[in-house]
């Protein structure tokens, strides 16, 4: 389970974040949504320990991501919102390895974990290309290669459609309902699409770095909704 | 214009140079540049070109891509000419030599970037720098900025050229400083933001200084035969 408890964050003298308090259970799918600068995707970070609380504490299984980050990163896979700038290597099967050759893995693991990360997301046929040469689509499921070949037990979607067109959108959304109903893998998904939320089971609602509304989807009515900022 | 970005970026193919051992190659590069410089007569020019044009026709890169791609550097080579014919018309030859190994330093380098892979460069480079252990230099750390170096040219010229653009479309005189100072500081802006994004996708896929690449590097019979043709070389240009 990940656990924000009070958790306070701020760029300079201004807190993005206010007293965040959030549990993402096991095999759940949360959609964390809100409207631009409502403290998103920083509270996204908080999850894998790539930005540390001022004030509070997030736990990842019961470790503190101020005391262990890198086992934080173990378990919590991030898919940025820039998904060019996540793709280190130029190659699409060694950029896939790249996370594998940081946990130290051997030449012919890494080899059958990577082939086997590229099929899943049917994209065997691109392992030699070079990344630069791929379609947004290709490059997002490339992203989530690299993340699904390292085998979190949590993955963070931080608004992982924004620069898609509908097909691949469609798509990047069934392969995070499948992770989530067969993989069991739970997910997180940032957004601020409404539409997107439809395979969560639970919701957290953000305005201004506070949160308005946490719990089952059934739950969430039209007035949190315009609150947020996001309905009509 | 995207067609210009892939200009020297890998590409799979199945040729005697990407087979090639990455270190031997980088080997390689170091080699023929110090060649390049100590070629002066035509005999050296002309053998040193052909050696070149050979690696070229056995990497299957494609002739017109280099031309195409070379466009960028055509303005260099004529305003070097335009030099030597003005402050020196004595030395004309010199300045054909000149562009001449800057052309040779570029198809040098290409070769490499084309047929080498970055995880192989990558590899070959935390191999080779191992000595610098010494001195407390983490090879990985080398080896990984290299190799994003070379990911993110294609990058940096794709922002280069929405910025343009965009400026372009609000009808930005580029004759103006103002505008070239603007495109400056839009270009740093953007490539920060891309370096805080890599640098957070790293530490997310716990990147460490301290692990080796896991690619296994051993010579093959290419790289010794490669090996003699380099020696040949060198042989029959001094």
């Amino acid at each position: 389970m990940i656990s924000v408890k009070n958790v306070y964050f701020g760029y300079e003298e201004e807190f993005v974040l206010k007293d965040i308090n959030v549990e993402i259970k096991e095999g759940t799918f949360t959609a964390i949504i809100g409207a631009n600068g409502s403290g998103k995707t920083t509270l996204a970070k908080h999850f894998n320990g790539l930005i540390m609380p001022d004030k509070g504490s997030v736990l990842v299984d019961g470790m503190e991501t101020k005391k262990d980050s890198m086992n934080a990163r173990k378990k919590v896979g991030f898919v940025f919102q820039n998904f060019e700038d996540q793709l280190v290597y130029s190659v699409v099967e060694e950029d896939v390895g790249f996370g594998l050759e940081n946990l130290g893995y051997g030449y012919d693991k890494l080899k059958c974990v990577v082939d086997e990360a590229l099929e899943k997301m049917r994209i065997s046929h691109l392992a030699k290309q070079n990344v630069n040469s791929l379609s947004q689509g290709q490059k997002q499921l490339v992203a989530l290669a690299g993340i699904l070949a390292m085998k979190p037990k949590y993955i963070v979607f931080d608004e992982p459609t924004t620069n898609l067109d509908e097909k691949n959108k469609k798509n990047i959304l069934n392969i995070m309902k499948e992770l989530n109903k067969k993989d069991k893998v739970t997910i997180v998904l940032i957004t601020n699409v409404l539409g997107e939320m439809k395979y969560a089971d639970n919701v957290v609602v953000l305005k201004k770095g506070a949160v308005i509304f946490n719990g089952k989807k059934s739950r969430l009515n039209k007035k949190i909704i315009k609150e947020a900022g996001l309905g009509d | 214009m995207i067609k210009k970005l892939y200009f020297g970026q890998y590409r799979h193919k199945e040729t005697i140079l990407h087979y090639l051992d990455p270190r031997i190659k980088l080997i390689y590069v170091m080699v023929l540049s110090i060649l390049v410089f100590l070629s002066k007569d035509t005999y050296s020019v002309t053998i040193f070109s052909l050696f070149i044009v050979l690696c070229i026709l056995l990497a299957k890169i494609d002739i017109k891509t280099i031309l195409k791609g070379l466009r960028s550097f055509y303005f260099i080579f004529i305003f070097l000419i335009l030099m030597y014919i003005i402050f020196s018309p004595g030395q004309l030859r010199q300045g054909f030599i000149a562009i001449w190994r800057f052309l040779m330093f570029i198809l040098i380098s290409l070769t490499l970037t084309f047929t080498t892979p970055i995880a192989g460069l990558v590899a070959a480079l935390e191999r080779l720098s191992k000595p610098l252990k010494i001195f407390g230099i983490k090879p990985r750390n080398i080896a990984t900025m290299v190799s994003i170096a070379i990911r993110f040219i294609p990058v940096m010229f794709i922002n280069f050229e929405r910025v343009r653009e965009s400026m372009l479309s609000r009808l930005a005189d580029f004759k103006k400083m103002k505008n070239i100072k603007l495109v400056v500081v839009l270009m740093l802006h953007r490539m920060l933001k891309s370096a805080s994004n890599l640098s957070d996708a790293m530490y997310s896929r716990i990147y460490d200084e301290n692990v080796e690449s896991s690619k296994p590097l051993e010579f093959k019979k290419y790289d010794y035969v490669s090996m003699v043709f380099v020696i040949i070389l060198i042989l029959i240009i001094y």
